[in-house]
């Protein structure tokens, strides 16, 4: 249940959310709400299920039980698709082709044509810094590299959701500060984000983070009510403790997710 | 549907493939080079070859198959005048010799009498074995003349052909084949390592996320592959043609139908199959399974109607089989689509159903 004071829809809302491999519970009864230009933060050990709930997101595959809303559309919708970015956690891209091409591939598939196609080649080539080497083949690219382009194919239709499974893995410093501007910026355009990662710097820069652990969903709040809840300064040690929480907690009642507004 | 994004898709895989130098290689130069191999080294078609008599009246008629002594890889069979043309246009037997009303009157009067041989021809070797097996025959029936003179009287023989004439080679028989296997197991190759790579490079999770329907993927990839083995096929018929200088009657339209049919079922078909292969060298595994029995049984090394029951069974659900039919029809016998239709409607039947899987194996992706 959530308490949002918002008046529009929230773009996510995943309620009771289990998704069952076969033998590993990926998603343990996960809810959550993501509001209209925020970021949202997923961080937690690998394996976790950061990706599993990004796919369930995406429609990229159906809940075992429990059900997902995007952009006010159940998912998995078709109607949403060109409104929605998705950067994978591994670099997705055609290999033989330069960026350009991969770049012009995935526009034309969300409906870009002609000059507005060139126009937004231009500008995210300048985004991820990679115009000069435009024609590239992607396998002559360094993996940093080509997981800027990959960012870039997930930007080029300029969707108003975007997902980004772990988005600056193997990204020099300089660039990653770049990114999360750009990611601010984005979000006072009133476009969402929805960013999984591992470093601890880029989750205090998310607007709320949900805190995952063997599916389930620990704790969902802003980076400062964290640390306030937990009384950690280090995010390391507040995850520490809602896990140590959710552990004393296992013999009662599942705890369904927290949510407090910040 | 959105005929943009079909486009981009085969307009991407055209692109990939045209930058990967060695199967491009592979994709043009391999065919002439084994069809190069194979005339040089065939000579002959084996097989059992059947020659159907239409005898004389009167009682030798009767016994005419005992009287002529045939190899044992000849069959003869004897069938009246007007079973004559049918039989051969269905291929039932590969020739028919006809003697004429006349043929002992002609010869006790100590003239010459003509028999007519009359030749399948679309199969040369079993021509070739027919021409001399007839003119061994004449020379045996030669009747010493009744009046003592040392001459003795040998009937003539006048040959025809249904199809072809006596300068087609085995190559001419065998170039249709060729045409039809290539081009299939190169899409079938060529697609499902594709899609396998669009698997396991993530590609296929952008492909889903977007907004492109699964018919859309599809026909994507139909196109973009069709492409490709059509221009596979017009290189294999001009070498064929200019540089094997193999005989030639067909109308290359109907040639494109048949390859176009065959190349949707084999694109489908690789979709399907990469479904169930991990890495590249599970693909090549899916070999002796799909491709093998189908070059084996398809009509290439032993003729489909003499294969034993199970595998006739077998032979006749390839599609392989079918377009062998098809293109050798129309190459050889110049046969347009309507003496075609048969073996067309079974090859769109498999597409269908390939399309019909590959779009159920799409759906399963999303798991
Ligand atoms: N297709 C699948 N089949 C079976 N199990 C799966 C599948 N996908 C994920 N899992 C399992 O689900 C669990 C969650 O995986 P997930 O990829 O969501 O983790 P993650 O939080 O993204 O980890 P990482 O930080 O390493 O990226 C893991 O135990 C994983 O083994
Ligand atoms: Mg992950």
């Amino acid at each position: 249940m959530s308490s949002s004071a918002h008046s529009d829809v929230a773009p996510i809302v995943v309620s009771d959310v289990v998704k069952r491999f076969d033998k590993v519970t990926a998603l343990d009864h996960v809810s959550l709400s993501v509001l209209r230009g925020e970021t949202f933060g997923l961080i937690g050990p690998n394996g976790s299920g950061k990706t599993t709930l990004i796919r369930m997101l995406l429609g990229l595959g159906r809940p075992t039980s429990g059900n997902i809303s995007v952009l006010g559309r159940k998912m998995p919708s078709r109607q949403v698709a060109s409104r929605i970015g998705y950067m994978t956690q591994s670099s997705a891209l055609y290999n033989e082709l330069s960026i350009r091409e991969n770049l012009a591939f995935f526009g034309t598939l969300y409906g870009l044509r002609g000059r507005r196609l060139k126009e937004r080649i231009a500008a995210t080539l300048s985004l991820v810094e990679l115009a000069a080497r435009a024609d590239s083949p992607i396998q002559t690219l360094s993996g940093g590299m080509r997981q800027r382009v990959s960012l870039g194919c997930a930007l080029i239709h300029e969707p108003e959701l975007i997902f980004l499974d772990e988005p600056t893995v193997g990204i020099d410093p300089e660039l990653r500060l770049a990114f999360w501007e750009y990611f601010a910026q984005l979000n006072q355009r009133g476009v969402t984000l929805v960013v999984s990662t591992h470093h601890l710097d880029e989750a205090a820069r998310c607007n709320r983070l949900g805190l995952l652990r063997f599916g389930r969903l620990l704790a969902a709040d802003s980076p400062d009510a964290l640390r306030a809840r937990s009384g950690q300064q280090d995010f390391e040690q507040a995850f520490l403790y809602f896990a140590q929480q959710a552990e004393t907690a296992e013999a009662g009642e599942p705890t369904p997710a927290a949510e407090k507004e910040a | 549907m959105s005929l943009f994004r079909v486009m981009a898709i085969a307009g991407r895989i055209i692109r990939q493939f045209v930058r990967d130098r060695r199967t491009m290689a592979l994709l043009f130069l391999a065919p002439l080079l084994v069809m190069t191999i194979l005339q040089i080294v065939l000579t002959s078609s084996n097989g059992s070859v059947t020659l159907a008599l239409v005898p004389p009246p009167g009682p030798i008629g009767a016994n005419l198959t005992q009287v002529i002594k045939a190899p044992d890889s000849i069959k003869l069979k004897v069938i009246t005048a007007d079973q004559a043309e049918p039989g051969l246009k269905n291929g039932d037997y590969d020739g028919v010799l006809t003697f004429p009303d006349y043929f002992l009157a002609r010869l006790q009067q100590g003239q010459s009498p003509t028999l007519r041989l009359r030749l399948e021809g679309s199969n040369p070797g079993a021509a070739k074995q027919l021409t001399s097996l007839v003119k061994v025959l004449v020379a045996t029936i030669a009747v010493p003349q009744s009046g003592g003179q040392s001459a003795s009287v040998t009937p003539t023989v006048t040959t025809s052909y249904l199809y072809g004439g006596p300068e087609y080679t085995t190559t001419d028989a065998l170039a249709p084949l060729f045409v039809g296997l290539f081009s299939f197991f190169f899409v079938f190759l060529l697609t499902s390592v594709a899609f396998l790579r669009e698997r396991s490079q993530g590609t296929i999770e952008r492909l889903l996320v977007a907004p492109v329907t699964r018919t859309e993927l599809v026909l994507g990839y139909v196109f973009g592959f069709t492409v490709f083995a059509l221009a596979q096929s017009a290189v294999i018929l001009l070498y064929v043609i200019f540089a094997l200088r193999v005989h030639y009657a067909g109308n290359p339209f109907v040639i494109f139908l048949v390859t176009a049919a065959l190349t949707i079922g084999g694109v489908n078909l690789g979709i399907f199959i990469s479904a169930f292969a991990r890495n590249e060298l599970q693909i090549v595994q899916f070999i002796p399974l799909v491709i093998v029995p189908q070059v084996l049984l398809g009509g290439l090394f032993f003729p489909v109607k003499t294969l034993p029951v199970v595998l006739f069974q077998l032979a006749n659900i390839m599609p392989i089989t079918y377009a062998n039919v098809a293109l050798q029809g129309v190459m050889l016998k110049g046969f347009g689509v309507g003496d075609i239709l048969g073996d067309l409607i079974f090859l769109v039947g498999f597409a269908l159903l390939m399309v019909l899987l590959a779009a159920f194996s799409l759906r399963q992706e999303k798991v």
